[in-house]
């Protein structure tokens, strides 16, 4: 075990060019792996905010007057298909976002005015739901006069829905094609450093050698290959991670909600061995006495 | 009986380099195999270091027989059997001092022992002072004594010796064959192969001639 270990380490270092190279390419594959999986996190965070199925929102006209707001919602807390009405008020509206914006928040300080509509947020009754119904007390409510626009929960979130959905698809098919690759380059490499030991090996043979000693410097090293490669794509993560974030200027708080969980900064040098080790065991294949 | 050959035949390709071999091996026995060149000498060793598979009949060794032998067991078993090859196959990317560990790096002994039973081998073939050489600064005679070294290191219970003392000038053979007799002193088994009569003549000891394959003579010199 300890000298096998050895070994791998030795031929790491004297065929450090070709393994470096090896290196390289599976950091650059685990690093796309990383930002795949950091982006799919962030979307999918992005899209659990987005508004419910059940939910409508009604934005006012900034004109309209308290009494006209409190008769509409009087109105329509006696629709059959509402479960829930609130009224936002446009200083509702300003609080809750510096709330959503949390230490971003000053973004918003250099308003002299408060850009938001007051709102109505509006919940069906999900039992009674019918979307022809729906659709009809939607078109209703546009021709109101103090109504300035209205937006159904559905279908934006429906789109953005399947927006990740087409995402996810895309990104597992990177991910497998990822790793097939890198799976590729270890088994390429630790073939490579197989057969310009051939010879040697057959010795080893001879001498009474047991697949297991055979087998693990170069287990090790295409393990050891994976696992270097994934510490340096985790590094280039983090770099670009913080890259963004220092770019992360008071105009886009976007940048400032990406989020990169630790999980995946560690799963990325696992990857890396796994595929390494996966490849490294494809390489030697049966050996024969 | 350690070596046993059931009606052996090995063909290559369309060569018949043994043809229906029997013969047996008792434990410590110590045997000559000659013959001329091209006779099966090599063939017959390879075959009981499970290089080569016989084609037909079967070969046992130390009670294990080629039938029924498992590919996991051969490690082990090449294990008690020391082979000097006719072509060295030494590393030649490896110091003196490392071919020879090898042989017991593969047994899993400890750097501490290795060392000293390397050095203990080296000086059996008068060769301490060339443990940090690699091969291909050793002249011939050199290289077959490091071989040599490296198959008598791990004690084995058989050594096969295939031409060892091919690249050898006489003063150095003679030391040779007396390492071999002092091996054999303590039990180990010897199959020794050479076309070199001058070896076995005046011994007393067993010589199997081989000649195109066949066995033409088996008996005491
Ligand atoms: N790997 C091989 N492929 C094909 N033919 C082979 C192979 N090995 C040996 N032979 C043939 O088998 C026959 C016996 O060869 P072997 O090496 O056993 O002879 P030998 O008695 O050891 O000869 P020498 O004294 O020259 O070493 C020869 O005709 C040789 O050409
Ligand atoms: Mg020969």
């Amino acid at each position: 075990m300890l000298y096998s270990f050895k070994v791998a380490l030795r031929s790491l270092w004297f065929y450090r060019w070709i393994n470096l190279l090896s290196i390289l390419s599976i950091a650059t594959g685990l690093f796309i792996f990383g930002v795949v999986l950091f982006s799919l996190y962030n979307i999918e965070r992005a899209t659990h905010r987005a508004p419910e199925k059940f939910t409508i929102t009604v934005f006012l006209k900034d004109r309209a007057k308290e009494s006209e707001i409190q008769s509409l919602v009087n109105r329509l807390s006696d629709e059959k298909l509402i479960s829930r009405v609130k009224y936002i008020s446009k200083d509702e509206a300003l609080r809750e976002l510096k709330e959503s914006l949390k230490d971003a928040a000053y973004v918003l300080e250099g308003l002299d005015e408060n850009p938001l509509f007051p709102s109505i947020e509006i919940k069906l009754k999900e039992d009674a739901f019918n979307r022809r119904d729906v659709d009809y007390f939607i078109k209703r409510l546009r021709r109101l006069d103090v109504v300035e626009d209205v937006f159904y929960g559905e279908d934006i979130f429906s789109s953005i829905k399947s927006l990740y959905r087409n995402f996810r698809v895309a990104s597992i098919l990177l991910i497998v094609l990822f790793s097939v690759a890198i799976v590729f380059v270890s088994y390429s490499t630790v073939k490579i450093l197989f057969f310009k030991r051939a010879e040697e090996i057959e010795i080893y043979k001879l001498l009474g050698a047991t697949k297991g000693f055979i087998r693990g410097p170069f287990i090790f090293e295409g393990t050891m290959i994976g696992l270097f490669g994934g510490l340096i794509g985790s590094a280039g993560l983090l770099a670009l991670f913080d890259l963004l974030k220092g770019l992360g200027n008071p105009e886009i708080p976007l940048v400032r909600m990406l989020v990169l969980p630790p999980e995946i900064v560690a799963v990325i040098p696992v990857s890396g061995l796994i595929l390494g080790l996966i490849g490294s065991v494809i390489a030697i294949g049966r050996l024969r006495y | 009986m350690m070596i046993q050959f059931r009606e052996v035949t090995k063909i290559y390709d369309n060569i018949t380099a043994l043809r229906r071999v029997s013969f047996s091996i008792g434990k410590g026995e110590y045997v000559f195999v000659t013959g001329p060149s091209g006779a099966g000498k090599s063939t017959l060793l390879k075959l009981i270091y499970l290089a080569e598979k016989p084609d037909e009949g079967s070969i046992s060794i130390a009670g294990y027989s080629t039938d029924t032998l498992k590919e996991r067991a051969i490690p082990y078993l090449r294990r008690n059997i020391g082979v000097v090859f006719q072509d060295f196959k030494l590393l030649e990317n490896k110091t003196v001092y490392d071919n020879i560990a090898i042989a017991l790096r593969i047994r899993g002994v400890g750097e501490r022992e290795i060392r000293e039973r390397v050095h203990e081998a080296l000086k059996l073939v008068n060769l301490r002072h060339k443990a940090d050489n690699l091969p291909s600064a050793l002249s011939g005679g050199e290289q077959q004594r490091v071989t040599i070294a490296r198959a008598i290191v791990g004690e084995p219970t058989v050594l096969l010796a295939d031409e060892p003392t091919g690249n050898l000038d006489v003063d150095n053979a003679a030391g040779i064959m007396k390492i071999f007799s002092e091996i054999h002193a303590k039990g180990t088994t010897i199959v020794f192969a050479t076309h070199n009569r001058d070896l076995y003549r005046n011994t007393g000891k067993r010589v199997i001639k081989l000649d195109s394959g066949n066995i033409v003579y088996d008996d005491m010199e």
